[in-house]
C-alpha cells in the first residue's frame, strides 16, 4: 500500500481511458501523454495502460507501507529517503520509505507508475479519473493506494536511455494535423493563417482543451457555428473569436463549433505538455501519413517495451553526428 | 440523401448528412450506429451519434482510413427504426440567477421574458442524441421564434441543471462545465448517475416536456434524478 503524504497539485489516477460511452457523452479521459505514461508503465514491467498517477508540475510525496517497483517518467528530481535517485529507471522502495517527486524543469505531466499498476474500482469501465463527472476525484493528502498484484524480482534497474526519452523542453512546438472536417467553415485565408501563424497556448487551458491566443482565423460566410457534431481529442475547434481551441483528453463528445483541423495521435502529447506561452505551428499531414507516423511510433514503443523486458539490446549509433539508439536482436531464454 | 464521408484525424471518419436538423435523418443516423456496431468489425473502438452525423471511431493500428471506409459503404442504407421513449418532466425555474441570458433571448428575438418560458416550456422535445458532457441530451423541436446564437467566447463555468439555448437547439447541462450556449433557466433534477445503470436520466429517443417551477420548487427537488 502506498500512502499520500504530500500533494501540491493535481494528481489523478490514469490508464488509457474510458472506451464505449461516447455516445451517453462520457469523455474517453486518460493519461494526457500517452508516451511518458506507457514508458512508465513498460519500466515496471506493465502493461502500457495500467492505472498509474498523473501529476500536473508538481510531483506528490508519499509513503510505501510495503516494498514496490516504482519508476517516474518526467524531467524531473527525486529522493528516495531524502538520496537523489534518476527518473526514467525503475527502482525498489521497501517498507516505510518515503518518495518525494519535485517540480518538472520541462513539460506539464509526470507519471508514477508501480509494478503491478494502482489498485482501483473501474468507473464505466475505466479507472481514469474524470472528476467532472463523479468518476473518480483528484487524489488528496491522506489517500491510500493499494497496488496490484507483481512479482516483484528483477524489475528494478530498467533504465531509459536519453535520447530516448521525449523533449518537452523549449517553448517552441511543431504540431502536425489532418486538416478538417469542416472546412468549409473558413476563408482560404483563415486556413491559411492557421497553417502559417504561430500560436501561444495560454493560461486558460486544462485537461478538457487548450485555449490557443494569436491571429485570428476567419470564418466563411457559414460562420463559427456548426450543428453539433461528435469529435475526438486533438479535434481544433474555432469559435467566433477565431481563436484555436484544441480539445484534449477530457474533451467534450460532440460540439458546436466548427473544425479546421485535429491534431495526429502521436503529437498530442506534444501538446499536452505544453506549458502556457509556449508558442505552436501546425504543419498539414494527410491521414494516410498520419497513420504511418502513428504505426511508426507503435513499432519504437513495442521496442522500447522489449528492451526494457530485457528482450532486445539498444546500440547507439551515429548517422550524420546526430545519435540514435537502434534496436537488436531478441534475446532468447 | 446520400451522406459524405470524411476523415476526422487519423482514428476517425465522420459520416455526415449536412447540417441539419431532422427527425428522420437522426433516425438514419442511429440506424447506420447499430448497424456498424452489429457488423463486428474488430477495428471499431466505437461510434457517436449526433443530429445528423456519425462518428465512428478506429483503431488505426488495425485499418486504414480506406479500409474503414469501403466496409462502412454497404451499410449506409440501413433502415431507421422509430424509438419508443418515455416521456420525462423536466422541472425549470426560469430567468434570473437560473437563467442570467433569458433577457438576451429575448431581446434578441423581439420577445418579452414571459413569451420566452411559454415558448420553450410548449413543446414537447425529443431526444436526438447524448452528447458533449454525459448525460448532456440534445433536443429536437425547439421553436425558432427562440433560436440565439450562442456566445462568442464560451463561459468558464456554467452551473449543473442549467438549461440553455445554442441557435435553434436547446439542452441542459448535466455537470458544472464550461460552455457557450444561452442559458435561460435551471433543472433542480441530476442527469446523470454513474452509480446507475444506465447512468443517464435521458435516453436518445426519449420525449421531455419543460415544466416552469418557482425557487421552493427547484429546493424541494434538488438533487433527484
Amino acid at each position: 500500500m502506498i500512502e499520500l503524504l504530500k500533494v501540491p497539485s493535481l494528481l489523478t489516477v490514469q490508464d488509457s481511458g474510458r472506451k464505449g460511452y461516447r455516445k451517453l457523452g462520457v469523455p474517453v479521459s486518460g493519461y494526457m501523454d500517452d508516451y511518458s505514461a506507457r514508458i512508465a508503465n513498460y519500466l515496471v514491467g506493465n502493461p502500457g495502460d495500467a492505472p498509474l498517477l498523473e501529476f500536473l508540475l508538481t510531483g506528490p510525496t508519499l509513503r510505501f507501507n510495503a516494498s514496490a517497483v516504482f519508476a517516474v517518467a518526467g524531467d524531473v528530481d527525486l529522493k528516495l529517503n531524502g538520496l537523489p535517485i534518476e527518473p526514467w529507471e525503475s527502482h525498489w522502495a521497501k517498507r516505510g520509505d518515503v518518495l518525494e517527486v519535485g517540480t518538472l524543469r520541462s513539460g506539464l505531466y509526470g507519471y508514477i507508475a508501480f509494478a503491478g499498476g494502482i489498485k482501483c474500482e473501474k468507473l464505466l469501465g475505466s479507472c481514469s479519473t474524470y472528476s467532472r463527472a463523479n468518476l473518480g476525484r483528484p487524489l488528496r493528502a491522506g489517500d491510500r493506494l493499494t497496488l496490484g498484484y507483481a512479482i516483484l524480482t528483477g524489475r528494478e534497474g530498467r533504465y531509459l536511455p536519453g535520447e530516448l526519452r521525449p523533449d518537452y523542453s523549449g517553448n517552441e512546438r511543431e504540431i502536425r494535423v489532418v486538416l478538417g472536417p469542416n472546412l468549409e467553415h473558413f476563408t482560404e485565408e483563415g486556413i491559411e493563417t492557421f497553417l502559417s501563424e504561430t500560436y501561444t497556448v495560454t493560461p486558460e487551458s486544462d485537461r478538457m482543451g487548450y485555449r490557443l491566443d494569436g491571429p485570428t482565423v476567419g470564418h466563411s460566410p457559414l460562420g463559427a457555428d456548426i450543428v453539433t457534431e461528435p469529435l475526438v481529442p486533438g479535434a481544433v475547434q474555432v469559435p467566433a473569436n477565431g481563436k484555436p481551441i484544441v480539445m484534449m483528453r477530457d474533451a467534450q463528445t460532440t460540439g458546436g463549433y466548427a473544425k479546421i483541423a485535429t491534431v495526429i495521435s502521436t503529437d498530442l502529447h506534444l501538446l499536452a505538455q505544453s506549458r502556457p506561452g509556449t508558442r505552436v505551428r501546425f504543419k498539414p499531414v494527410n491521414v494516410g501519413e498520419a497513420q504511418k507516423i502513428l504505426r511508426r511510433r507503435e513499432k519504437t514503443l513495442e521496442a522500447i517495451k522489449a528492451f526494457l523486458g530485457g528482450e532486445m539490446r539498444a546500440y547507439k549509433v551515429k548517422v550524420s553526428g546526430k545519435e540514435f539508439t537502434a534496436f537488436a536482436g531478441k534475446v532468447k531464454y | 440523401m446520400k451522406p459524405e464521408l470524411k476523415p476526422a484525424g487519423d482514428s476517425a471518419l465522420l459520416i455526415s448528412f449536412g447540417e441539419t436538423i431532422d427527425e428522420e435523418i437522426n433516425e438514419r443516423v442511429h440506424a447506420i450506429a447499430r448497424a456498424i456496431e452489429k457488423a463486428g468489425f474488430e477495428w471499431l473502438v466505437e461510434t457517436v451519434p449526433a443530429y445528423s452525423s456519425l462518428l465512428v471511431i478506429y483503431d488505426p493500428l488495425k485499418v486504414t482510413y480506406a479500409q474503414v471506409e469501403a466496409s462502412i459503404k454497404p451499410l449506409l442504407n440501413a433502415e431507421g427504426s422509430a424509438f419508443e421513449g418515455r416521456l420525462v418532466k423536466i422541472p425549470v425555474v426560469y430567468g434570473g440567477k437560473y437563467g442570467p441570458d433569458i433577457e438576451f433571448v429575448a431581446k434578441h428575438n423581439g420577445l418579452t421574458v414571459d413569451d420566452v418560458i411559454e415558448i420553450h416550456s410548449r413543446p414537447v422535445y425529443r431526444v436526438y442524441f447524448l452528447g458533449f458532457l454525459p448525460g448532456f441530451a440534445y433536443l429536437g423541436g425547439m421553436d425558432e421564434r427562440i433560436a440565439t446564437p450562442r456566445l462568442e467566447k464560451p463561459r468558464l463555468k456554467v452551473p449543473a441543471g442549467s438549461v440553455g439555448i445554442a441557435g435553434k437547439q436547446t439542452g441542459i447541462y448535466p455537470l458544472e462545465s464550461p460552455g457557450g450556449w444561452r442559458l435561460i433557466g435551471r433543472t433542480p433534477l441530476r442527469l446523470f448517475n454513474p452509480a446507475k445503470e444506465p447512468p443517464t436520466l435521458l435516453q436518445p429517443g426519449d420525449r421531455v416536456k419543460f415544466v416552469p417551477i418557482d425557487e421552493s420548487g427547484f429546493r424541494e427537488l434538488y438533487g433527484k434524478q
